[in-house]
């Protein structure tokens, strides 16, 4: 799993690339979470190389949501592959975030 | 779902993992290595590799709490008859059968949503049947693919 952070204006943009599983999801979560902690404005998480995501990573994803929503700051996704978003779509959490 | 599986099925290939997260990578690179050199269709690679990780995930992360065996986990590649490819999980953890989960509530929020849950609600999708047994002391947990034909 590789992480590209990139500032767009006030937002941060992530670019995120491989596989988000099980064994990954702890680094991807902390990875999200020092994002959280020392920024101050939206999270762009652009999933366009990522091949593969579980459960875990879903979860991951979660918890760096609820993170944003509690700073009242906006998490959202784009760029997901048709199996991610399947994954996504079947465990409701495409309604939960803010994809394009 | 349906359980017309056969667990008495020949087994063409095995793999014995640790209890780790980590290890998880190792049998996922195992059904990587099967897919490639059988010519899985891409879908049916993803939906089992999927299904495969979220029920080791739950092994790994449960079945050995208070145990005081030294794990074992293994799994097998087994003949099917038709199209379709079985995977068996056998681990000599606490019983747990995943076939009884309860599908999680679909949330409306990111406030109401729960972490976790996933896992199951993810093998019932990709997969065709998903089947537990308890045999001694082990679980049995067998995964089948849906046809590769279709």
């Amino acid at each position: 799993m590789q992480i590209e952070r990139e500032q767009a204006g006030e937002d941060v943009l992530l670019k995120v690339a491989g596989r988000l599983d099980t064994p990954n999801a702890k680094p991807f979560e902390a990875s999200l979470l020092e994002v959280v902690n020392t920024t101050g404005g939206g999270i762009v998480v652009d999933l366009a190389g990522v091949v593969y995501v579980s459960s875990s990573g879903l979860r991951a994803l979660l918890v760096a949501g609820k993170a944003m929503r509690t700073a009242k700051r906006k998490l959202s996704l784009k760029s997901l592959q048709p199996q991610i978003r399947e994954v996504f779509d079947i465990s409701g959490f495409s309604t939960l975030f803010e994809i394009s | 779902m349906s359980t017309s599986l056969t667990p008495q099925a020949p087994i063409r290939a095995s793999l014995t993992i640790d209890a780790t997260v980590d290890a998880i990578a190792d049998a996922t690179e195992w059904l990587g290595t099967l897919a490639e050199a059988e010519d899985w269709p891409m879908a049916l690679k993803f939906g089992l590799e999927l299904s495969v990780e979220e029920a080791l995930a739950n092994v790994v992360s449960y079945a050995f709490e208070g145990v005081d065996a030294a794990p074992m986990i293994r799994l097998d590649l087994l003949e099917l008859d038709g199209d379709r490819i079985g995977v068996r999980i056998v681990d000599n953890g606490i019983p747990f059968d995943p076939t009884n989960v309860a599908e999680p509530e679909v949330p409306e929020s990111v406030e109401d949503a729960k972490i976790g849950g996933h896992g199951v609600q993810l093998m019932r999708h990709f997969l065709e049947s998903l089947a537990y047994q308890r045999l001694g002391n082990e679980n049995h947990l067998i995964l089948v693919t849906k046809p590769k034909t279709t």
